[in-house]
């Protein structure tokens, strides 16, 4: 069934045409996502695999990625929880293209837990750099990292002006003279989040890695 | 059959100038024969008496020829020298064949040369070039030093294109124009020459025919000789960079993580960095394999365009030049076959 479908859209973007595609300033398509989530210590270790999509757009200097994801995260064996949950995340990166491979990224990102309990949900502001680079025709790479300033945290807690970073990779691929797009991303977050309960500051780190695998049409 | 004809039509044109070139006159011959063998007084008495009768031009040439030969050959120079003025008086135009004829004979056709007034060898080149931009080469060779006067007539025209005082070879150029500037009318024009020596005088001429034609003009230019445009883009040559740098920043974003991961949370997973990575690395792989895209070659389109730009500049002079020559008028001037001799 997937392959008929799959067919079905490479038939469906080879008919497109050409004027439709002139600017191709804009993509957009799911994505499998896997990742791992920890939190407070080496005990509380999910695994997680689910979908979202991805949408890129852009106009002279700027460019914008948005992405949500859903992700349902699984006790991992080496840890000692007990309940799954599900990850919300919506992420947008705005990017303004500096110089050479250089471009500035400012963006936030949230994510929404569920059992509200059984992780932290979250939302901060991000500020960074990207820096591309065209490995061949129609093959870009990135690497981008950054901080996340001011978040907020469901059960609470402070981190320290340099205390959340984050990091990421990406590939994408144009196919079908760039009408089709496979990308791949890599997103690491670290938020050292500390807590106190009136008994001083403890720590209460919360560390994410993504993958994002997906396909996109480009118009 | 008519084979035949063409070829008795063909005799027959061809006989006919060279029975006009030979010696009817039996006195004359009879003078030729003596002369032929050795028999001088006979030669004399005969020649003598054959300028007595009634001779064709040609033939009193000859008449007068013989006899400077056999004055010469009997070592009178004097009379030798008479009889060969009247032989360049009569053909202005003859020479002597100096392999076949005896020195003595001539020296005194030389000595005859330089006491008669003549003007010989009035030659005309055949030339085409365009108005007011070339010149008529017109030579001739006056005998004694004359006051020698050159006309070009035809009809009512009559330009005089030189004046001078010369012995021996002259060569003028005349650039065919009028007095206006405007390049003389086409049609047929005598040259004339006219030398004077107090009473004495001559003139020859020769005939000639001055046409116009249309200038011709210049095609314009798709390409300039010796330089070739060059190609606008080049492949670059096939480097591991692609491959280097997937590696580099994959090696950046797993170590970045691996520095990063909080020590409390145990080891970090690389599950999801190394699956993008290996992806980055084997796209890096794929496309140093691959033949890399042209590049544009920044030295190959200056050029191209300086090309462009010169041929451009070119082609501008040239349509100039090209309205400028459909202006002008291409004269050829050729001379034409001579009806007579001097006078």
């Amino acid at each position: 069934m997937l392959e008929w479908l799959i067919a079905a859209v490479v038939v469906f973007l080879s008919i497109f045409p050409t004027f439709q595609l002139s600017a191709q300033h804009f993509s957009i398509g799911p994505q499998m996502i896997f990742g791992d989530y920890r939190e407070v210590s080496a005990d509380l270790h999910y695994r997680g695999v689910g979908g979202g999509a991805m949408a890129t757009v852009t106009w002279k200097k700027l460019s914008a990625d948005v992405a949500i994801s859903k992700l349902t995260y699984k006790p991992a064996n080496d840890g000692t929880a007990t309940q799954q949950f599900d990850a919300r995340e919506f992420d947008v990166r705005l990017r303004y293209y500096v110089s050479g491979p250089i471009s500035a990224e400012l963006g936030f990102v949230n994510r929404t837990a569920k059992p509200e309990f059984e992780a932290q949900s979250m939302g901060a502001i991000t500020a960074g750099a990207h820096m591309g680079y065209l490995l061949g025709p129609g093959v870009h790479m990135a690497l981008r990292g950054g901080l996340m300033f001011g978040p907020r945290f469901s059960g609470g807690g402070t981190i320290s002006p340099l205390g959340a970073l984050r990091l990421g990779l990406g590939l994408n691929v144009d196919a079908l003279r760039g009408r089709l797009r496979f990308n791949g991303d890599y997103d690491f977050q670290r938020v050292s989040r500390k807590t106190n309960d009136g008994s001083g500051e403890l720590p209460a780190p919360i560390q994410q890695s993504l993958g994002r695998l997906g396909i996109a049409v480009a118009f | 059959m008519r084979t035949r004809l063409s070829l008795a039509i063909l005799l027959a044109l061809v006989s006919a100038p060279c029975m006009a070139q030979t010696i009817q006159n039996a006195t004359l011959r009879r003078a030729q024969q003596a002369f032929d063998n050795l028999d001088y007084r006979q030669a004399l008495t005969a020649g003598q008496a054959a300028l007595r009768e009634r001779l064709t031009g040609y033939e009193r040439a000859r008449a007068y020829e013989l006899l400077g030969f056999t004055y010469s050959g009997m070592d009178s120079i004097l009379r030798g020298v008479d009889a060969f003025k009247q032989v360049i008086l009569l053909e202005p135009e003859r020479d002597l064949d100096p392999t076949k004829t005896s020195s003595k004979a001539l020296s005194a056709f030389q000595v005859a040369l330089t006491q008669v007034l003549v003007i010989r060898q009035l030659h005309v080149d055949s030339v085409t070039f365009v108005g007011g931009q070339g010149v008529v080469a017109v030579r001739y060779t006056v005998t004694q030093p004359a006051r020698v006067v050159t006309r070009v007539v035809s009809g009512q025209t009559s330009l005089k294109i030189d004046s001078t005082v010369a012995s021996g070879q002259v060569n003028i150029r005349w650039p065919a124009r009028l007095p206006s500037g405007d390049p003389v009318l086409a049609g047929d024009y005598n040259v004339i020459v006219e030398a004077t020596i107090g009473q004495n005088n001559f003139a020859t001429s020769l005939p000639i025919r001055i046409s116009h034609g249309a200038v011709d003009t210049l095609p314009h230019l798709t390409s300039l000789p010796g330089y070739t445009y060059l190609a606008e883009t080049e492949v670059p040559p096939k480097s591991w960079r692609p491959m280097g740098l997937a590696a580099v920043y994959t090696g950046v974003a797993l170590a970045g993580t691996a520095a990063l991961s909080n020590g409390n949370l145990g080891s970090s997973s690389m599950r999801e960095g190394g699956v993008i990575g290996a992806g980055l690395v084997l796209a890096g792989f794929v496309m140093t394999l691959k033949k890399p895209a042209p590049q544009p070659a920044r030295g190959n389109i200056l050029y191209n365009q300086l090309l462009r730009e010169q041929i451009s500049r070119r082609n501008t002079e040239i349509a100039q030049e090209n309205t400028r020559r459909r202006q002008q008028v291409a004269l050829s001037v050729v001379p034409l076959s001579r009806a007579g001799g001097g006078r």
